[in-house]
C-alpha cells in the first residue's frame, strides 16, 4: 500500500486542470439533465403546437445558459456551504444550549427566511387583476398591507420552525400536527367560503403556504433539522429531520387567514364598480389605498369611464378640469402617476377617452402627434447594469439574511469554530453567485419563454387578440373595407393590408378606427386552434400542456433536487432521489392541471382543496412516519423559482381570457397533489416490504402447525 | 485507558421493521450501549409480465439497521443466540448477525464493552464465516454488491461513508474529488471468501487507480441472510429453503464450497496486501476529521468515516457520550498501529471531549490499486 505522509501534496497545473474539468463537466451535466425537459418542451410546444416563432430567441438562449450555470453554482454551493453549515448548527445547538434558546433561534430564523426570500412579488403578480370593489380584503392585503401580509407569513414560518424543533426535541410524530392543522385549515376555508370577503383571500392564503419556502430556506432548515435529530432523536425515531417544511407550509396559511379575519371589520363588502367610486362610499373605499392620490391613479388606470365620472360627482366637466390642472401641475402629476414624466400622456393615449386626451394635450394637433408617438409599443432593451444590480441584491439578501443568524449563533452563542472554513465559505460564495446568475437567467430566459407560451396558450380553445403585435395604420381609408360572407349568410367586413410583400386580409372592427386622427389600431387574432370556440379538445390540450409543464418544471426545481438528495442520503439509498422526484413531478403536473381547470371553469377552490386534504388525512393515518414526513415535505418544496413564474404566466393569461378575478389557487393545488402521490408510492413500498418480511414467518408458522398435527 | 483486551463484537444487519424488537430485548438482558447505523440491503426482484420487459434496475432495497456493540467473550454466544431468536433470523429474508473477536486497545471509560449478566438462550446452529468489506465511490456500490446476490452468497449491506486521504492534502482543490463512499459488507463461508473477493475486485475494477479498497476479515460465527431474490415462487420449496435444509442435514455449510465451480476470469496474479489491521476509531461527531489527520500524520493512509448513533438508556451516566458518533476505519500495517495509537492518545482522543474507543481487527488479505502491482 502506498503510504502518504501528512502535509500538502503539490498538484501540477495540468493535473489540477484535469480535475477541475471533470468536476465542472459533471456538475453542469447534472443541471442540464434537470432542465432540458422543460426547456425543450416549451420551445417545441410554442413552435410546433401553437405555431408561433420565438421572439427574442437569442436573449432567451443566453438566459437558459445562465439558468444552467446559475443552478450549477447554486446547487454546489448548497452542498458545500449552506447545508453543512445548517447541519453543524443543528448538531451543536442541542449540545450547548437549552430548548428556549433553540426555539427563539427558530422563530427568528423563520421570520428572516420569509424576508430573505419574499414571495410577495409573486403573489402580487398573481393578484394584479384584482379589483378593489370585487375583492376589497384581498386588494388591501396585496397593496396597502402587503408588508403586514409578509410579516404574518414570516410569523407563520417562525412558529412552524419552532414547533418543528420542539417536535424533534421531544420526538413527537408529525401526524397529530397534520391532523390538527389541516383540520383547522379546512374548517377555516369552509367558513371563509360563506363570507364574501374572506372567500376571496382563501386562494391567497393557501398559495402563501406554497410559496414561502424557497430554495435557500428549504435546504437550510432541512440540514438544521437533520443535525438536531442526530443529537436528540431516539433510536427508533422515524422523523430523521424532515417535517419542518410541512409545518412551514401549513402555519402561514393559518396566520394569513387569521390576519384576514382580523382586518375583516375594516373593509367594506364587495360591491359593484359604480358604487365603489360613489361619493357615499368614498371613505370606505379610500381606506383600501395608501392615500387619495393612489386611489385617483387606480381610478384612471383601472376603472371604467363611468366610474371615473362617478368619482367626480357624476360631472364630466369636473373630471376634465381635474386632468387639465393635473397636466400642468408637475408635483401633483408625480404624486399620482409616478416618476415617469410621460406617464400621464401615455395613459391618455392608451386608455383615455377623446375628452381626456384633449384635456391632457390641450389641442387636437398635439393629440394626433402623440398618438403616433406613444401608441406603438416600445420594446424595452435589456438594461444590463440594472439587471445585475437587482439580482445581486436579491441573492446577497437571501443568503445573507439566512446565514447571518446562523453565524451569530455559531460564533457568539455556541463559541464554535468553523470546521473546513475554506470549503464552507467557498460554498456560500457559490450559493450567492449561483442565485444571482440563476435569477438573471430566469428573468431573461425562462420567464420570457413561459410568458410567450402562456399568453398564447388560450388560443388553443378560443380566439385571442395578439396585443403585442398591435400596429397602428395611419391615414386609414374606411372605403378600402370590403365585405365577405360566410355559408350561413353572416357578413364580415375586412380589408387588405400590405405587410412586407404580402397582402394580408384583416377583419375590420369599427371600434378600432379613430375618425378624428384617421388611424386604425390593428390587432391580429389567433385561434381557436383545436375545434370551435371553447371546445373540449382545445381545453384538453391546455390541461395536458399544464400537466407536462408542471412535470418538467418540477424536475428542474433546485429545492426539490436538494430534498431528493437529502432523502436519498438519509435513507441510505432505500428511497432513491429519482423515485421521489418522479412521484412529486407527476403530482405537481396533476395539481397544476387541476388549478388550470379551476380557472377555466371557475371552480371554487374549496372543491379542489378540501377533498384532497381530507383524503390526505386518511392516507396519512395509514402511512409510516418516514413517508409522512418525506411526502408532506415534498409539497412545500415543489413550488419554487422555476415552476412559479411559468405557472403564473399561464394562469394569468388563461384567467384574463376567461375573465377570472385572480390567478390564485394553482400553486395550492400544485402542492396538495404531490403529497398524495408520494404517500401512495410510500404505501406501496411499505406494503411490499412488510409482505416480504412476514412471508418467511408465515411459512414457518404453517410448518409448525403441520408438524403439530 | 489502555486495555488491549479481547472482546466480542456483535454486528447485526436487520430489517428496520424488526430492529426495535431486537433493541428492546438487548436492553432487557443488559446490553446498554450500542451503535446504530442506517444501511440498505438490495435483493433481486423477479419481475412479472410487462415489467420484465422494461429495462432498468431489478433490485429492491430494504432499509436495514446495523446494530453493533461489544460484549465480553463469555456472553458473546448467548447474545448472538438472543438476537437470532428475537429477530427470527434463522428464517431467510430477515437479517444477518455475526460475532467476531477484536482487540479493544484503548477506550474512554464510558466506552467499554457491555457486560450483561449470564442468561439462558435456545441453542442455535451457527455457521463459520469470513467478512468481506469493500469501499468504493458513492454510486458504484450496487454493482459490487450484486456479486453476492448473483452468486447467492448472502444479502449484502450497503452504507455511506466519507473518505479522507490524499483528497485532504490538496487544499481547496479537494472539492473536485468526491469524498462520498459506499461501504459494502458481506459475510460468507471462509471457503468461498477469496473467490468472492476476486469477483468483487473484477466487477468493481478495483485494480484501477481510485476505484476502491477491499479486505477480508475473520469472523467467529453467525447466521447470514441468503434470501437474495424476491418474487413469486415457482417450485415446491425455494432454493433458500433447500439450502437451509441441506445445511441442517450436513450439519454445516462446508458442502457449499464453490471454489472449484466459480469461473475465474483471467489468470492475472494479483499483488494482495497482507499483514494489515483495521484500526477503527469510534468518537464523538465532529472530532473524527481532526483525529484522522492526527492518525494520518502518524502514518495512516486515510480513513473512511461513517456516522453512527450511540444508543443508551436516557438516564444512564453514558449520556455524557454524544449520541452522534463517528466510526473512522483505517487500514494500517501492523507495525504502524502503535504509533497511531500513541498519536491519538496525545491528541486527546480518549478524553471527555472525544470519548474515543479504538478497536483493532486483523486483516489477513486486502487489495487496492498500487503502482507496484
Amino acid at each position: 500500500m502506498t503510504q502518504q505522509t501528512a502535509g500538502k501534496i503539490k498538484v501540477s497545473f495540468s493535473h489540477a486542470l484535469g480535475l477541475l474539468g471533470h468536476y465542472i463537466k459533471n456538475r453542469v451535466m447534472t443541471q442540464v439533465k434537470s432542465v432540458w425537459l422543460i426547456i425543450i418542451y416549451l420551445i417545441l410546444f410554442q413552435t410546433v403546437i401553437l405555431g408561433i416563432r420565438i421572439a427574442d430567441a437569442s436573449i432567451i438562449a443566453i438566459g437558459i445558459g445562465l439558468v444552467v450555470a446559475g443552478l450549477t453554482f447554486f446547487m454546489e454551493g448548497l452542498f458545500l456551504g449552506l447545508m453543512p453549515l445548517g447541519e453543524l448548527v443543528g448538531v451543536k445547538l442541542p449540545q450547548k444550549s437549552t430548548l428556549p434558546v433553540i426555539l427563539g433561534f427558530a422563530l427568528v430564523l423563520g421570520f428572516l427566511a420569509t424576508l430573505a426570500e419574499p414571495a410577495i412579488q409573486v403573489l402580487q403578480a398573481a393578484g394584479r387583476a384584482v379589483k378593489p370593489w370585487e375583492a376589497p380584503l384581498l386588494f388591501l392585503l396585496l397593496t396597502k398591507y402587503s408588508h403586514i401580509l409578509v410579516y404574518s407569513v414570516g410569523a407563520g414560518v417562525g412558529i412552524a420552525i419552532a414547533f418543528g424543533m420542539m417536535r424533534f426535541h421531544y420526538n413527537w410524530s408529525l401526524k397529530p400536527f397534520i391532523y390538527i392543522l389541516v383540520g383547522l385549515l379546512v374548517a377555516f376555508t369552509i367558513w371563509a367560503f360563506f363570507n364574501q370577503n374572506m372567500h376571496t383571500i382563501t386562494g391567497l392564503a393557501w398559495d402563501c403556504g406554497a410559496v414561502t419556502t424557497g430554495p435557500v430556506t428549504v435546504p437550510l432548515i432541512l440540514a438544521l433539522g437533520i443535525g438536531i435529530c442526530r443529537m436528540v432523536g431516539s433510536a427508533e425515531s422515524g422523523t430523521m429531520g424532515f417535517g419542518v417544511v410541512t409545518l412551514a407550509s401549513l402555519f402561514p396559511v393559518l396566520t394569513v387567514l387569521l390576519l384576514g379575519t382580523f382586518l375583516l371589520g375594516s373593509v367594506p363588502g364587495p360591491m359593484n364598480e359604480a358604487d365603489f367610486f360613489n361619493k357615499k362610499n368614498r371613505k370606505a373605499a379610500e381606506a383600501l389605498f395608501n392615500n387619495k392620490d393612489k386611489m385617483v391613479h387606480y381610478l384612471f388606470s383601472n376603472a371604467s369611464i363611468e366610474s371615473q365620472v362617478a368619482y367626480f360627482d357624476g360631472s364630466k366637466e369636473k373630471m376634465v378640469e381635474y386632468l387639465e390642472v393635473l397636466s400642468k401641475n408637475e408635483s401633483k402629476k408625480k404624486a399620482i402617476f409616478g416618476d415617469d414624466p410621460d406617464a400621464l400622456k401615455r395613459w391618455a393615449i392608451s386608455q383615455g377617452t377623446e375628452e381626456q386626451r384633449y384635456s391632457v394635450f390641450g389641442s387636437l394637433d398635439a393629440v394626433k402627434k402623440a398618438v403616433t408617438r406613444y401608441s406603438t409599443s416600445v420594446k424595452k432593451a435589456v438594461n444590463v447594469p440594472d439587471l445585475l444590480a437587482r439580482n445581486t441584491i436579491v441573492a446577497v439578501k437571501a443568503i445573507g439574511l439566512l446565514t447571518l443568524p446562523i453565524f451569530l449563533v455559531l460564533f457568539v452563542l455556541l463559541r464554535e469554530k468553523l470546521p473546513r472554513s475554506d470549503e464552507i465559505l467557498l460554498g456560500l460564495f457559490f450559493t450567492i453567485l449561483g442565485m444571482g446568475i440563476f435569477s438573471i437567467g430566469i428573468e431573461l430566459g425562462l420567464n420570457k419563454l413561459g410568458n410567450q407560451v402562456g399568453n398564447m396558450l388560450p388560443s388553443s380553445f378560443k380566439t385571442i387578440q395578439l396585443l403585442e403585435e398591435k400596429t397602428n395604420i395611419i391615414n386609414f381609408d374606411p372605403d378600402s373595407v370590403e365585405s365577405a360572407i360566410s355559408p350561413d349568410g353572416k357578413k364580415q367586413d375586412f380589408f387588405y393590408a400590405k405587410i412586407g410583400n404580402d397582402y394580408v386580409p384583416i377583419p375590420y372592427d369599427e371600434k378600432s378606427f379613430d375618425p378624428a386622427t384617421k388611424q386604425y389600431q390593428c390587432t391580429p387574432t389567433k385561434g381557436p386552434l383545436f375545434g370551435s370556440e371553447g371546445s373540449f379538445w382545445g381545453i384538453a390540450v391546455v390541461l395536458l400542456f399544464a400537466f407536462i409543464m408542471g412535470y418538467g418544471a418540477t424536475l428542474a426545481e433546485p429545492a426539490l433536487n436538494a430534498l431528493g438528495l437529502t432523502v436519498e442520503e438519509i435513507t441510505v439509498g432505500t428511497f432513491k432521489k429519482s423515485l421521489l422526484m418522479q412521484a412529486v413531478a407527476i403530482g405537481v403536473g396533476f395539481g397544476i392541471a387541476m388549478g388550470v381547470a379551476k380557472i377555466v371553469w371557475n371552480i371554487p377552490l374549496l372543491w379542489l382543496l378540501c377533498p384532497p386534504y381530507l383524503l390526505l388525512l386518511f392516507i396519512t393515518k395509514l402511512s409510516t412516519e418516514e413517508f409522512v414526513n418525506i411526502g408532506w415535505d415534498s409539497a412545500g418544496v415543489t413550488t419554487g423559482p422555476i415552476t412559479v413564474p411559468l405557472v403564473l404566466a399561464m394562469g394569468l393569461a388563461i384567467g384574463s381570457q376567461v375573465g377570472v378575478v385572480e390567478g390564485f389557487g394553482i400553486l395550492a393545488t400544485a402542492s396538495v397533489c404531490p403529497i398524495l402521490s408520494v404517500l401512495a408510492v410510500g404505501l406501496r413500498i411499505n406494503w411490499k416490504r412488510k409482505a416480504a418480511l412476514t412471508e418467511a414467518v408465515q411459512t414457518a408458522k404453517e410448518e409448525s402447525l403441520v408438524d403439530g398435527i | 485507558m489502555e486495555f488491549k483486551k479481547r472482546v466480542s463484537q456483535i454486528t447485526a444487519f436487520v430489517n428496520r421493521n424488526i430492529s426495535k424488537d431486537i433493541l428492546d430485548s438487548l436492553k432487557e438482558v443488559g446490553v446498554i450501549a450500542l451503535h446504530l447505523a442506517a444501511a440498505r440491503s438490495p435483493v433481486i426482484e423477479d419481475r412479472k409480465g410487462i415489467f420484465a420487459l422494461l429495462p432498468g434496475r431489478d433490485l429492491v432495497d430494504d432499509p436495514v439497521d446495523i446494530i453493533s456493540f461489544l460484549v465480553d467473550r463469555k456472553t458473546g454466544d448467548h447474545v448472538l443466540s438472543l438476537i437470532i431468536e428475537k429477530g427470527r433470523l434463522n428464517l431467510p429474508g430477515r437479517g444477518s448477525v455475526y460475532s467476531e473477536e477484536i482487540n479493544l486497545v484503548m477506550a474512554h471509560e464510558l466506552c467499554q464493552e457491555n457486560k450483561p449478566a449470564p442468561f439462558a438462550t435456545e441453542k442455535t446452529p451457527f455457521q463459520k464465516l469470513t467478512g468481506i468489506c469493500c469501499i468504493v465511490q458513492r454510486g458504484q456500490g450496487e454493482s459490487v454488491a450484486r456479486v453476492a446476490l448473483d452468486t447467492g452468497i448472502c444479502v449484502p449491506s450497503l452504507h455511506f461513508g466519507v473518505g479522507t486521504g490524499v483528497r485532504d492534502k490538496i487544499g481547496l482543490l479537494r472539492i473536485t474529488i468526491p469524498a462520498e463512499k459506499e461501504v459494502i459488507n458481506i459475510a460468507t463461508s471462509p471457503y468461498d471468501a477469496e473467490v468472492i473477493m476476486e469477483m468483487m475486485i473484477e466487477v468493481g475494477k478495483l485494480d484501477q487507480p481510485g476505484k476502491g479498497f477491499i479486505y477480508l476479515y475473520p469472523l467467529k460465527k453467525g447466521i447470514i441472510n441468503m434470501k437474495v431474490t424476491r418474487g413469486e415462487q415457482r417450485h415446491a420449496a425455494s432454493i433458500e429453503q433447500i439450502v437451509a435444509a441441506i445445511d441442517h442435514i450436513k450439519g454445516g455449510i462446508e458442502w457449499r464450497r464453490r471454489s472449484g465451480t466459480v469461473e475465474k476470469k483471467g489468470v492475472k496474479r494479483r499483488a494482495y496486501l497482507s499483514g494489515l489491521a483495521d484500526l477503527t476509531l469510534l468518537c464523538d461527531e465532529g472530532t473524527g476529521t481532526d483525529l484522522v489527520s492526527v492518525a494520518m500524520s502518524a502514518g495512516a493512509a486515510g480513513a473512511t468515516i461513517a456516522r453512527l448513533k450511540h444508543v443508551r438508556p436516557p438516564d444512564s451516566p453514558l449520556s455524557e457520550v454524544s449520541p452522534a458518533r463517528e466510526a473512522c476505519s483505517m487500514i494500517v500495517s501492523d507495525n504502524q498501529a502503535d504509533g497511531i495509537l500513541k498519536a491519538l492518545k496525545e491528541a486527546g482522543a480518549f478524553t471527555d471531549s472525544c470519548h474515543g474507543q479504538v478497536q483493532l481487527r486483523r486483516v489477513p488479505k486486502a487489495f487496492t490499486y498500487s503502482e507496484i502491482a
